[in-house]
């Protein structure tokens, strides 16, 4: 790695003001688990000037209800998510998808808040420099986006806007099925967006010198059923090629309420909002669940190798709501 | 170096395998510079080689060290923002007076779990875990716990049973 000025920062106001000292050239180091790819493969146009670390930040690893919220913070490891009983027990399509991620490794280094930041995996975006990169590509400012004519497979099916790469965070799937918001604070104050808000095309809701504080989730109660699944080729280690959270309420057999979201198909995870709909005051069985399915992907556009996406988000949601 | 160094008093403490270490800060080949990953630190800075690099981008867990009773990936963590840590690394299994191995790293002889043993510093530190918090895993918890390390050679299979093997004998 290139050298850079590194900072420990002992509170978020001192992230802050560091973040707003250094204008752009300084980023956050939570987990390390993606940061140091970036830093070792060189692949963006800028290598920081500084590091700061917000490890030392402390009482940001909280996990608790409080009101009608849950509330974790940014620097909750997604080894505590997983094994957090109050997740286990309530919010259980959370932990299930933070035990999905990569390796037990990873997970105990990984913070909550840093999946949530992390950057695209699109193999042009990342090409290292060791072997040739960095590549220009849209998401870089350059005129074209590679993978629309190049190697697609594992890029978006829907909502793709001159980027296509995919939110690669599988915590963000489970949390737009749970309603869940990101905190977002400033040097000007605080802010909360919903996850599926937080992604956008070219990056996501961070505006310069802000960051994450909190992730919130109106507080679950009474009977409902979550699930997370996700399709990979290995299961350890690889990124999701289609994930589907759900949360669904079936009081007597009839669905109350559902909530349907897809990951790795667009830049954002994608609340099935069509299925949703179409869902309520119905049973669940195999035909509504297929019926459901389809209409949560007629919205999908797969670009040229990536039309698979499209039968393996039907069936996991399919799976996710009869199981 | 900039702002940090004065800051920070400009040492840096590690406890590894029991040792403690008071590094300087600085570029020199037994300082510790901010872009130095704990494994450059392990390996080139203390001389404890044990620890492998491979992938070096967080994926094959060669470079799998215990910080803290945790298992972690030396090759992404910044050696600089392990100050006051404690760290097990395979040069810390084995009984620092009598040298004699530990019942794990026997039973991985025992069982020939490798081949070209890139890996199994890595699977040692990973299975040293494992039964550190669970004495008698399930073979099935063993290989969740190994999920995160990566072998080449395809000795998994026999890495699972030497797991197995010094889970029962230390129960
Ligand atoms: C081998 C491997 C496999 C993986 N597989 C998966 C997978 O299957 N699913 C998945 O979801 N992820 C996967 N990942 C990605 C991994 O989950 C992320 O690297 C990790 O969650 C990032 O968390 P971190 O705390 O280490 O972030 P860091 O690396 O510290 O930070 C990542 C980015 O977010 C920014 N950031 C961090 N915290 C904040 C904050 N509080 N506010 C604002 N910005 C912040 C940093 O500046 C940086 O740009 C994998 C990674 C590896 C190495
Ligand atoms: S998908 Fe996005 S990151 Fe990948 S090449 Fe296209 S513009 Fe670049
Ligand atoms: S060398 Fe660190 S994970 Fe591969
Ligand atoms: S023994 Fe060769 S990589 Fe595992």
């Amino acid at each position: 790695m290139r050298p850079f000025t590194h900072y420990d920062a002992h509170a978020v106001e001192e992230a802050l003001t560091l973040l707003k000292r250094y204008n752009g050239r300084a980023v956050l180091n939570a987990g390390g688990t993606d940061l140091l790819s970036a830093l070792k493969g060189e692949y963006l146009l800028h290598y920081p000037e500084a590091i700061i670390n917000i490890k030392t930040i402390p009482d940001l690893a909280y996990i608790r209800e409080d009101g009608d919220m849950l509330r974790i913070g940014a620097l909750a490891r997604l080894s505590d998510v997983v094994n957090s009983p109050l997740l286990r027990k309530r919010y259980n399509a959370l932990a299930e998808a933070a035990y999905s991620v990569a390796t037990p490794q990873v997970r105990n280094m990984a913070t909550l808040g840093g999946n949530l930041c992390q950057d695209i995996r699109c193999w042009y975006y990342r090409y290292p420099r060791h072997i040739g990169g960095p590549i220009g590509c849209l998401r870089k400012g350059n005129k074209a986006c590679l993978a629309a004519t190049g190697d697609n497979r594992y890029h978006a099916i829907m909502g793709g806007k001159g980027c296509f790469a995919v939110c690669p965070s599988d915590t963000a799937v489970a949390l737009a099925a749970l309603n869940g918001r990101i905190k977002i604070v400033g040097t000007r104050g605080e802010r909360s967006v919903p996850v599926t808000d937080f992604f956008h095309p070219l990056g996501n809701e961070l505006k310069r010198g802000e960051m994450v504080r909190e992730i919130e989730v109106p507080r679950i109660t009474g009977m409902v059923r979550q699930t997370f699944l996700k399709f990979t080729l290995r299961r350890p280690v690889d990124f999701a090629i289609v994930s589907v959270a759900s949360v669904i309420a079936v009081p007597r057999g009839r669905c109350r309420e559902a909530r349907i979201a897809l990951g790795a198909v667009g830049p954002a995870p994608v609340r099935a909002t069509a299925a949703e709909e179409w869902l309520k005051g119905k049973p669940i069985s195999e035909a509504t669940a297929a019926e459901a399915a389809t209409a949560a992907l007629t919205g999908a556009r797969p670009l040229r190798m990536n039309s698979y996406k499209v039968e393996i988000a039907k069936t996991l949601i399919k799976r996710a709501l009869t199981s | 170096m900039h702002g940090q160094a004065i800051e920070k008093n400009n040492m840096l403490h590690l406890t590894v395998n029991g040792k403690r270490y008071a590094l300087e800060q600085g570029s020199r080949s037994d300082q510790v510079a901010p872009e130095h990953t704990l494994a450059y630190t392990l390996r080139e800075t203390l001389g404890l080689t044990g620890t492998k690099v491979s992938c070096d981008e967080g994926a094959c867990g060669a470079c799998t060290v215990i910080m803290d009773g945790k298992t972690i990936l030396s090759c992404m963590t910044l050696t600089i923002e392990c100050d006051g840590n404690s760290i097990t690394t395979i040069e810390g299994l084995s009984d620092p007076t009598t040298k004699k191995l530990d019942p794990l790293q026997q039973a991985f002889i025992d069982h020939t779990a490798f081949q070209c043993g890139f890996c199994t510093p890595g699977m040692i530190m990973s299975a040293k875990a494992l039964l550190r918090e669970n004495p008698a895993p399930t073979e099935e918890e063993v290989k969740e716990a190994l999920a995160g390390n990566f072998c080449r050679c395809i000795s998994h299979y026999h890495v699972v049973k030497a797991v197995m093997a010094a889970s029962v004998k230390s129960r």
